[in-house]
């Protein structure tokens, strides 16, 4: 188990009867995230020191929503993490004292551009989209702590459409809210989770980092979707677990065709 | 009324004249590195002075994308290539990743910033951050709805850009990285595969589909756009042909030359909308601008990409005494075909081709190489540059 502190989404209510230290309870809110399948209104957090999750991008009206609640914000919520860049405005509009995380994961990429963020938030979640060696180049030089992922469901696509909704309605099959999507050339597969604010794909195989790790690290971020307490507490006892995958921390992309051939 | 901009794409300088010919403001365009079509031609940087010049000195803007997420590895030449886009003296590059937004203001350049659309903007409190980094447009996110876009613009006074027109990610621009888990390619630097296109199975199920969004359209929206106070209406299609950039384009001027003089009929609009779906070959649809796209607004699947083979020829030369048109062939085309030539300085005429003569003056039956040069008689004068296709539809039927 590592020394620092993890940081949990919490993906149902079951989990907060976890019986385990250094754990930070980040809870997906209900109205501003997506991805779950469990959310959370405000009152319903009364653990100390939690996070909030407000992963939407948001729209005229939901950010004027969420500018209401956080007026009201409880004295619970320790943290706030988000991906729409709106919320920095109104935290300073509202005066809140709270620590910021940005959590979008496919902008953390480059130790430059995360440092620019660093100058707006307390600290971001590092992108599942680079190698090991692009991680350690990051944390070795950015001067705050830095999110981790630890085990998690990467997502690879969200979308604003309910996409699970569109395909029950056009093959006239009862609609669900979960699924899980195989691509028929390359057999990848990706577990789908849709709510009235859009659909999120994730990456079918949880992202296993847990050999990684770094002098600064704030928090080791886990997505446990789907799985149940004592999966996590496996996880966190350094078990195996099964349908896992290192995700891109030892493979790089690339992106123009010529350099795949090269690769070739 | 405000003077709004017409965006087009270009992918190359040939696009780029024919966009600016058609009707376009500004275009905008990538050069060999940092933008996200990777695999485009796309402009060398001496390409990129030519245009701008060429850009200048027809009163136009022009625009370059910087719009990939960057990786360790590209960060080396970021500072290089945008003090050559400020030398070179581009209107405003497009960016997204914050880095490149704080490069363009730490090394004191002039170029304008304007937000990508791959920053996913849909409120105004989002714009005021990017405000504060020294943007001076936002591309707000295709999922903008007018309500959106006027509180944006009320709340911001920064220009506001918007698609108007064609393909679509399924997902938030910017929020994908199937492509990654599929091919490796990472989407976010330009490598996209377009897997939202690919076809899927869900566990169980026999049916396979895809998650294609069809192409968007705000033929109907320009007007209310307007009046939400956006600045530049944007069309998709950088890796597009000459014949899609000069029709979409030229419809895309009349309707908002209608539109500042207060002339634009529904009839025009449906005529218009005809010509734009042909033109691309798929359905479209407004997408998010009044509701939430469902299921009418995606294909499945069975749809294939056969492309048309309306673009027939491209004008060369009009001889104004002889009343003879040189063409440069397209697609195949006979005596006998009725057709049409449109362009941006005459009204779309039906023709019907009486008499076709090859290069040496010979009569011929039919053109059919690829880009042979034929001569017919035609007594509208036409300029180089106009274009001839299939007649299919009458604009006078819907008026």
């Amino acid at each position: 188990m590592k020394t620092n502190s993890y940081l949990i989404a919490v993906t149902s209510e079951d989990l907060l009867k976890l019986k385990v230290k250094n754990i930070n309870f980040l809870f997906p809110m209900t109205g501003y995230s997506v991805g779950f399948y469990h959310t959370f209104t405000f009152e319903e957090i009364s653990v100390p020191h939690s996070y909030i999750f407000i992963n939407r991008i948001l729209d005229k009206e939901t950010i004027s929503n969420l500018k209401r609640d956080l007026a009201n914000l409880p004295e619970t919520i320790a943290g706030i993490c988000f991906t729409d860049l709106g919320i920095l405005h109104i935290v300073k509009e509202l005066n809140l004292s709270v620590q910021l995380i940005y959590m979008q994961n496919h902008n953390t990429t480059n130790r430059l551009s995360i440092e620019y963020y660093l100058e707006y938030v307390d600290s971001v979640l590092l992108s599942t989209d680079i190698t090991e060696e692009e991680m350690r180049l990051i944390l070795d030089n950015v001067k705050k702590p830095l999110v981790v992922p630890y085990f998690m469901r990467a997502d690879a696509m969200y979308s604003r459409r309910t996409l699970l909704t569109n395909y029950a309605d056009h093959f006239g099959y009862p609609k669900k809210t979960m699924e899980t999507l195989q691509e028929e050339i390359t057999d990848q597969s990706f577990f789908a989770v849709e709510n009235e604010y859009g659909t999120v794909l994730y990456a079918d195989k949880f992202i296993d980092y847990r050999e990684f790790s770094h002098e600064n690290i704030l928090y080791y971020y886990i997505n446990p979707l789907g799985l149940t307490n004592s999966e996590i507490e496996a996880i966190l006892n350094g078990e195996e677990i099964l349908n896992t995958d290192t995700g891109f921390l030892h493979k790089e992309t690339y992106y123009r065709l010529k350099e795949e051939e090269e690769c070739l | 009324m405000n003077k709004v901009e017409l965006l087009a794409p270009a992918g190359d300088l040939e696009r780029l004249k024919i966009a600016y010919l058609y009707g376009a403001d500004a275009v905008y365009c990538a050069g060999k590195k940092f933008g996200l079509r990777a695999n485009a031609n796309n402009f060398t940087l001496d390409e990129l002075e030519t245009a701008t010049q060429f850009a200048h000195e027809h009163e136009k803007k022009i625009y370059v994308t910087v719009n990939i997420i960057f990786h360790e590895k590209e960060l080396d030449g970021l500072e290089d290539y945008l003090k050559e886009l400020n030398r070179i003296g581009v209107d405003a590059i497009i960016a997204s990743d914050i880095l490149v937004i704080k490069k363009v203001k730490e090394l004191h350049l002039k170029l304008e910033v304007h937000v990508s659309t791959q920053a996913s903007i849909l409120n105004s409190e989002a714009g005021l951050f990017y405000k504060s980094l020294g943007a001076t447009r936002l591309v707000l996110a295709r999922e903008a709805s007018i309500e959106d876009i006027k509180d944006i613009k009320e709340n911001t006074n920064l220009e506001l850009e918007c698609f108007i027109h064609g393909a679509m990610c399924t997902s938030f621009s910017g929020r994908c990285v199937l492509s990654n888990y599929c091919t490796g390619r990472d989407a976010n630097r330009g490598g996209c595969a377009q897997i939202c296109r690919w076809t899927f199975k869900i566990k169980d199920h026999e049916d396979v589909f895809s998650m294609t969004p069809k192409d968007l359209n705000l033929i109907e929206y320009i007007k209310a756009m307007i009046d939400a106070g956006v600045n530049s209406f944007k069309v998709e299609g950088r890796m597009r042909g000459i014949y899609y950039i000069a029709t979409v384009i030229l419809v895309y001027r009349r309707i908002i030359d209608a539109i500042n003089t207060n002339t634009l009929t529904s009839g025009e609009i449906h005529y218009y909308l005809d010509v734009l779906n042909r033109s691309a070959n798929r359905d479209s649809t407004p997408q998010f601008i009044h509701k939430l796209p469902k299921k009418e607004e995606q294909y499945f699947l069975g749809r294939q990409e056969l492309s048309n083979q309306d673009f027939l020829g491209l004008v060369q030369d009009y001889d104004e005494i002889e009343h003879i048109v040189t063409l440069e062939q397209r697609n195949y085309f006979s005596v006998g075909d009725v057709v049409e030539f449109f362009g941006p300085n005459i009204e779309t005429f039906t023709y019907k081709i009486k008499e076709i003569w090859d290069e040496e003056g010979n009569f011929i039956e039919v053109a059919n190489h690829p880009k042979m040069i034929v001569k017919l008689r035609v007594d509208v004068g036409l300029t180089k540059y106009d274009m001839m296709r299939i007649k299919v539809f009458d604009k006078q039927n819907y008026l």
